[in-house]
């Protein structure tokens, strides 16, 4: 038991979501159980509306389950209040959102020092890290302008610049690279799986994208809301919905 | 994060602009219509401008300077008695009717100032002398007046033109000869027309059927005595009602003939309604579009905003970026639209039309009410901000 608490980074057991009223519900998870393991990157797959993005944001504390437990990295969400999940968020997550949400009035550097402000840094350490970071997925030179006169690929990577900056335990991502050609995908997947290879790290990517599956330790097939299935091998996977 | 805030603000110039426009151009709106509205107010004491004196003295019965009771000529010693006045001058004030030489009549304030002393002189003569009011039949006609009052005639253009009167010219005020020695600069009247000065003894000829002519009494204090004080004695000893003269609208005391006058025409007439419905739909008009411009611009960046909320940014340091952003954009709006409002008011003052009158009083509550604006804003798009679902950040 010891040695397995020491492996899980999440985990979600008999998660309950449901969205609208009692006579128009719509089930986006039904006793879903959920597991990542420290130090891999793992994979979340399935047809759409299948209740990926809600399991991530369970995950995420960003939506509460009506019912189930959740834990991170030994924190358990259910019971905390927004101010606490807020900071639990700021201490430990990083995110990627499918439509990269970048502020389009700030600079790329500004965007990617948010996570480092937030947590109170001073701005100049802040700058200075993110200039790292920046150099890191090979934007250099590109800090000082604005996102929107960057290409879909590098506001992605921008985006993910943004998730790491801070070094979080724990990093989310939601189809990050839709919007991104084989190649830059590729790279973009290859930084996130490097950061991923930490016992203090932990990285969940939903996606479609079977270009990427060779990426993951493992995937998690979903189906109505729950996860059916978890293999090792993307050959193992039922592609037909992809 | 203040910074960020500060760079979210400026970094989209058009928006920024439209942004500063909605707020600087209902700064505008009211300052300038409160500022119309108080020079409209202030014309209700013009008198008080245009005849200065320390001290004014009136019938127990007077309330504003418009409407002079007459008194007594033995006033005047009973007045001069008084402990503390160094001097005391009649002077007398009334609507009459003028007949032009084109036969036209037109209304005139009527004003006799004592011929010994010229106290309540107009202060700027633009042509000619005082001393030759000591002249028969002779008067000095205020700017706008001599204007409105000119010749109507053919220009050499073949359009019909009014040259103003000038130096030299006639006219009559009841059927007596009124010769111009004198051309003044005074402030323009709600009340009546053109200010005509004359001696005080010549104005009882021009207002022939009055048994009495002495609308008011100018009374200088002694050194050392203030006209407050001077007010209380004569009051005390005389049973007259006294008067200071102070035209200053933020700072002028109980006795105060102006503020008086003011007040009067507030509970009295229909004037502060009428024009007081012009000044709060400007005041609302700038609400609307300041708080429109903040509040779509808080709607257009929610988004933002949800994904910084979802990145862990508590709802203390949203609000405080939020309020940052308002109180900037309030601040510089505020002081392009004063800045345009002094502008536009300096220009209003050279033409006297409408009148204006900004103190600071104005330009503090035009700035109040700016902050205010940006403030229910922020709090609007806090509401707005803290209802949103940070898990929305993840749906596209
Ligand atoms: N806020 C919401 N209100 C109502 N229904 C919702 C809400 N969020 C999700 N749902 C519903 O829950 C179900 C699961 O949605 P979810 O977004 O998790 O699917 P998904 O697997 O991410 O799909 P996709 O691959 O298209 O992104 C869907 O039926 C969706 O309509
Ligand atoms: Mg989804």
């Amino acid at each position: 038991m010891s040695a397995q608490a020491h492996t899980v980074a999440v985990r979600a057991s008999g998660v309950d979501m449901f969205f609208g009223t009692p006579d128009n519900q719509v089930v986006a998870l039904k006793q879903a159980d959920f597991e990542a393991r420290r130090g891999e990157l793992i994979m979340l797959v399935g047809p759409s509306g299948c209740g990926k993005t809600t399991l991530l944001s369970v995950i995420a504390g960003t939506l509460t389950p009506q019912a189930g437990t959740v834990e991170v990295f030994g924190q358990r969400l259910d019971g905390l209040g927004q101010e606490e999940l807020t900071s639990f968020r700021r201490k430990n997550l990083g995110f990627v959102f499918q439509s990269f949400n970048l502020i389009p009035t700030l600079s790329v550097i500004e965007n990617v020092m948010v996570p480092l402000l937030i947590q109170g840094r001073p701005y100049d350490e802040a700058h200075a890290r993110s200039l790292a970071i920046i150099d890191k997925v090979g934007l250099k030179g590109r800090e000082d302008g604005r996102p929107n006169a960057l290409s879909g690929g590098q506001q992605q990577r921008v985006a993910i610049a943004r998730a790491l900056v801070h070094e979080p335990p724990l990093l989310i991502c939601d189809e990050p690279t839709s919007a991104l050609d084989k190649d830059t995908g590729a790279h973009i997947m290859q930084l996130v799986r490097d950061l991923s290879r930490s016992p203090e790290r932990c990285v969940v990517v939903v996606t479609h994208d079977h270009r990427i599956f060779r990426f993951a330790d493992r995937i998690a097939e979903m189906e109505d809301g729950r996860i059916s299935r978890v293999v090792d091998d993307p050959k193992l996977l039922d592609t037909t919905h992809l | 994060m203040y910074r960020l805030a500060l760079n979210m603000l400026f970094g989209d110039r058009a928006k920024l602009a439209m942004l500063l426009c909605g707020l600087a151009f209902s700064a505008l709106l009211m300052a300038q219509q409160s500022s119309v509205f108080f020079g409209i107010m202030s014309w209700t004491y013009t008198p008080m401008v245009n005849i200065r004196a320390q001290v004014w003295v009136s019938d127990p019965m007077v309330e504003q300077v418009n409407d002079a009771k007459p008194l007594r000529d033995t006033d005047l010693g009973r007045v001069r008695s008084v402990d503390g006045v160094a001097w005391a001058a009649p002077l007398h004030t009334s609507f009459v009717q003028a007949r032009m030489q084109d036969g036209n009549f037109k209304l005139i304030t009527l004003v006799g100032i004592d011929a010994d002393t010229f106290a309540g002189a107009p202060a700027v003569l633009t042509q000619g002398r005082i001393e030759d009011l000591r002249l028969p039949d002779t008067v000095i006609v205020d700017e706008w007046g001599a204007s409105l009052m000119g010749r109507m005639g053919v220009g050499p253009d073949g359009k019909p033109r009014s040259t103003p009167l000038k130096v030299g010219d006639t006219f009559e005020i009841n059927d007596i000869q009124a010769r111009i020695v004198g051309i003044c600069k005074v402030r323009r009247a709600f009340t009546g027309g053109p200010f005509v000065y004359t001696t005080y003894d010549r104005a009882k000829g021009y207002t022939l059927g009055a048994r009495r002519t002495l609308s008011f009494m100018l009374v200088e204090p002694q050194k050392g005595v203030t006209p407050d004080e001077l007010c209380g004695r004569i009051e005390r000893d005389t049973g007259l009602k006294a008067w200071t003269s102070d035209t200053v609208i933020w700072n002028w005391g109980e006795r105060s003939l102006a503020r008086n006058t003011f007040w009067w025409f507030w509970t009295n007439t229909g004037i502060p309604f009428s024009f007081g419905t012009a000044v709060l739909l400007g005041l609302f008009v700038g609400i609307a579009i300041s708080g429109q411009t903040f509040y779509s611009f808080v709607l257009e960046n929610l988004k933002y905003f949800a994904a910084i909320k979802a990145m862990g940014a508590g709802m203390g340091v949203i609000a405080r970026m939020l309020f940052v952003q308002a109180f900037t954009a309030g601040l510089i709006g505020f002081g392009l639209g004063a800045g345009m409002a002094q502008a536009i008011g300096r220009a209003m003052i050279e033409k006297g039309m409408p009148p204006f009158v900004m103190f600071p009083q104005i330009l503090w509550a035009t700035f109040a009410l700016v902050l205010g604006i940006s403030f229910v804003s922020a709090i609007i798009g806090i509401i707005k901000v803290s209802r949103v679902d940070a898990a929305s950040v993840f749906r596209g």
